[in-house]
């Protein structure tokens, strides 16, 4: 390889590092928009998990159970027609409680039961962490990782936060939905009947409801048994062409209908929906056909009442994703400098390879959406740790090469046909096991799987890439051994 | 020729002593606790009961009082709970529709009554404030009592599980790709680590959350890279003819010299990140407590697989292969009688 075409090569990959880097790091008002519009850089554009952007929670509140604020709020108040009622509420903890339902043990087990039916459906979300508690034994409070990008979180996007609280706030609605399932002819709940009769248990006509994913397309999937597809075709024939029944869970009709008038084809029907839509239906009736049945209401909004949802700051301070950045910068700087210190110039090229892993674990977390928490970060970390040590292994073995007499060239071709099967041995089995833990495990742990995966294909297609590095930067170079650092061995017979 | 200096494999029964007492002891203090205490770990908020003190303000009118509510009722606050010798596991605040919320998360050893009294401090200090500056009307604080819900079992489960499947998959590409008493060594480093691993935690009695499990699955990974160097090492020097005079307990002394820098060069880097970013959110989350958990868990877990892996391993794989050589030597030498 010549000297210009060298200097091309590297001069083009170090600029499309850079530009990368510039584009990955820096967030910035779009010039000429009079700071309407932003440009958040691919850093700020990772969502996050609850440790480092909080989590989103809310209250459920039976009927007659209401929190000491909005008590104190009402008796303060002379003029609040809700005073009267609340007079005869007692304290308990840190709620108050209808006199009636005070110590009610049936209340007390049936919101306990209610809040593990809750954990159970939300368990099946994928969220990288969650928790569901009973707070002073009458209230479930369920909290979920709000997944925000860093954009997201400090309202630089708001869009992006409107949309994650969004689709929370939906799931956390339905996962709350009270009631057995049934089959309805009205989209009003008021005003519509049930179609199959009062000794008919709908639930008992599913196999199962599954959600389903293929080619893009998101759907909830029934299968029903052989019983209930003939049973739903009688009822379904009975209606006119033009009407339709509704499936409800209680009294909330969840937007899935079917056609009157006509019989259905298939015991495996498909709703289509958006992605966490369907994905909310199917949980919600999965856990309702399995018996998982809400006893209580919460939050009646027939009574007034409302389901906030309320974002709270990360346990670990308002800056720590800043910190965790801070440190994964130091960790790659020193991936950077200490190679270059033991190598020099050699050291760039590995310096190169440890740019290029850190933009590859940036673009695939923005462009997979995976959320990074600080087990996720540890684990891209590893694999820095991976593609470093791998790069160091080989320098040392042609480092071996060259003290038997061996030139620059023929070392660095045995060094790496020696090193190839270990490092093949290491890249495997790191990929296999990342393939099994993004695969088996939920929440964060799969996350982490995922960017292992990524990290150890990231980590071995450059080892590869930095013996193209290291050819196409010491072509130019005259003294090859002190390019890479290395001691001449010196012979008697040699010039 | 240089023959390491440490020399491992002389030291197997000490360190199989030291591995083995250290285990036992935490198995036996988490059995023991699983009776007698909160369960085999001391589980954190994220599965166990806790208590939080809670201050919800409406943000209408603060004008009176010139200042941020939550940064004056975060200060009313701080000063209660110092009155009452309470120290918080760490705080949260959050938005609601017309305010603000702050929350104040205690552990379950915390007693309810100091809570209370807390709270009444913190309430009548918000009446003073109000009548002085009218600035934080209509906020009340409460204390409350929360019992987790399974949240965090699903994570456990599937991590034994994950766990278990990288430990096998492990022994059985080393099966294929290395020696069988090679994949034994493998079997026994995950076995060892995860352990060791397991034991710490349950012994130190540091509140641990969902970060265990985390750890415990980094731990595996870690020691299947480590051990991958260590043998692969180890495969070398024995192909190598320089070796061939060299006794099983040589080789793996070593290639246990060669791997070890490695094997501990790279837990102690992930150690060294682990302090920095839990100092880091320490001083963030301006609570130590918060960050206790997942930084004793990561430290617990480099310092099992640096061990285990750069240590242990080396000190006791000889013996595999000498058993291995003569069941060999017998076999073939029953052959060749046949």
């Amino acid at each position: 390889m010549g000297k210009v075409k060298s200097a091309i090569i590297t001069a083009l990959l170090v600029a499309a590092i850079v530009v990368l880097w510039l584009f990955a790091a820096i967030s910035c008002n779009v010039p000429g928009t009079d700071g309407v519009k932003r440009y958040n850089s691919f850093l700020s554009g990772i969502h996050l998990g609850s440790d480092l952007t909080g989590e989103a929670y809310t209250l459920l509140y039976p009927n007659g159970v209401i929190s000491a604020k909005d008590y104190k709020l009402v008796m303060n108040d002379d003029e609040n027609e809700d005073k009267e009622e609340y007079q005869y509420y007692e304290e308990h903890g840190g709620v108050y409680v209808d006199k009636d339902k005070f110590n009610d043990e049936e209340l007390l087990s049936s919101v306990k039961k209610d809040a593990e039916i809750i954990s159970k459906r939300l368990s099946q979300k994928g969220y990288s962490s969650y928790s569901v508690t009973v707070e002073d034994d009458y209230v479930i409070r369920v909290s979920v990782p709000t997944n925000f990008t860093y954009a997201a979180y400090k309202e630089y996007d708001n869009t992006s936060r409107s949309s994650s609280l969004n689709l929370i706030s939906t799931t956390i609605q339905l996962v709350m939905v009270d009631g057995q399932i049934s089959l309805r002819d009205n989209t009003d709940y008021d005003s519509s009947n049930s179609l199959l009769s009062i000794k008919e248990d709908f639930a008992t006509y599913f196999k199962d409801i599954s959600y389903y994913v293929m080619g893009g397309t998101h759907a909830v999937k029934l299968d029903l048994t052989n019983e209930g597809f003939n049973k739903l075709n009688n009822v379904l024939l009975l209606g006119d062409s033009d009407s339709k029944a509704y499936i409800y869970v209680g009294e909330t009709n969840i937007g899935l209908q079917f056609d009157m008038g006509s019989s259905l084809e298939n015991k495996t029907l498909y709703f289509s929906s958006e992605a966490n839509r369907a994905q909310d239906f199917a949980i919600l009736l999965g856990s309702v056909i399995n018996g998982n049945v809400l006893t209580n209401r919460y939050n009646d909004t027939d009574s007034g009442a409302s389901t906030q949802l309320i974002v709270s700051t990360p346990a670990f301070g308002e800056y720590a994703a800043i910190y965790l950045l801070a440190v994964l910068i130091v960790a790659l700087i020193a991936a950077i400098v200490v190679p270059v210190i033991k190598y020099k110039k050699l050291g760039f090229v590995n310096a190169l390879m440890a740019l290029a892993y850190s933009l590859v674990i940036v673009i695939s977390l923005l462009l997979l959406e995976i959320q990074l928490t600080v087990g996720g970060a540890f684990i891209a970390v590893l694999g820095l740790v991976l593609l470093t040590f791998t790069n160091v292994k080989v320098f040392e073995a042609v480092r071996a090469e060259t003290k038997n007499g061996r030139t620059i060239q023929a070392s660095v071709k045995t060094g790496y046909k020696k090193t190839l099967f270990s490092v093949l041995d290491v890249h495997i089995l790191l990929a296999v096991i990342s393939i099994i833990v993004a695969l088996v495990c939920v929440g964060e742990l799969a996350a982490c799987g995922f960017i292992l995966l990524i990290a150890t294909l990231a980590s071995y297609v450059l080892y590869w890439f930095t013996r193209f590095m290291w050819y196409v930067l010491s072509t130019p170079v005259r003294d090859k051994f002190k390019f890479c650092g290395f001691a001449r061995e010196v012979y008697d017979d040699e010039d | 020729m240089k023959i390491n200096n440490l020399k491992l494999s002389s030291k197997m029964h000490l360190l199989v002593i030291i591995s083995c007492i250290v285990i036992a002891i935490g198995l036996a203090v988490g059995t023991v606790c699983q009776f007698i205490s909160n369960g085999f770990f001391n589980y954190s908020a994220d599965y166990e009961t806790y208590k939080t003190v809670t201050v919800e303000y409406e943000d209408i009118d603060f004008s009176g009082a010139g200042r941020e509510p939550s940064k004056l009722i975060e200060d009313i606050c701080e000063k209660a709970f110092k009155a009452e010798n309470l120290s918080k596991i760490n705080l949260t605040t959050g938005d609601t529709n017309t305010g603000g919320k702050l929350i104040y998360k205690f552990s379950n050893s915390t007693d309810y009554g100091k809570l209370n009294s807390a709270v009444s401090a913190i309430n009548d200090e918000i009446k003073e404030e109000v009548s002085q500056a009218g600035g934080i009307q209509f906020s009340y604080a409460s204390a409350h009592e929360e019992v987790a819900v399974i949240g965090g079992d699903l994570v456990l489960v599937r991590a034994a599980i994950v766990a278990a499947t990288i430990i096998v998959v492990h022994f059985i590409y080393f099966v294929i790709r290395y020696k069988l008493t090679m994949a034994l060594g493998a079997l026994l480093a995950d076995m060892h680590n995860l352990a060791l691993y397991l034991a710490l935690v349950a012994l130190c009695r540091v509140p641990v959350g969902s970060a265990i499990a985390t750890y415990a699955v980094i731990a595996v990974i870690m020691s299947a890279i480590g051990t991958s160097y260590f043998f692969d090492k180890m495969r070398g020097n024995i192909k190598d003819e320089e070796n061939k005079k060299l006794t099983a307990f040589e080789l793996a002394d070593k290639s246990a010299n060669e791997s070890l820098k490695f094997n501990v060069i790279m837990p102690a880097c992930l150690a060294a990140v682990s302090v920095v970013v839990f100092v880091l959110m320490a001083i963030s989350s301006l609570s130590p407590l918060a960050v206790i958990s997942p930084v004793i868990c990561s430290i617990m877990s480099f310092i099992s697989c640096a061990y285990g892996t750069a240590i242990f391993v080396p000190s006791v794989y000889p013996r595999f292969k000498v058993i291995g050589d003569n069941t060999k030597e017998k076999s073939k030498a029953k052959r060749l009688a046949k």
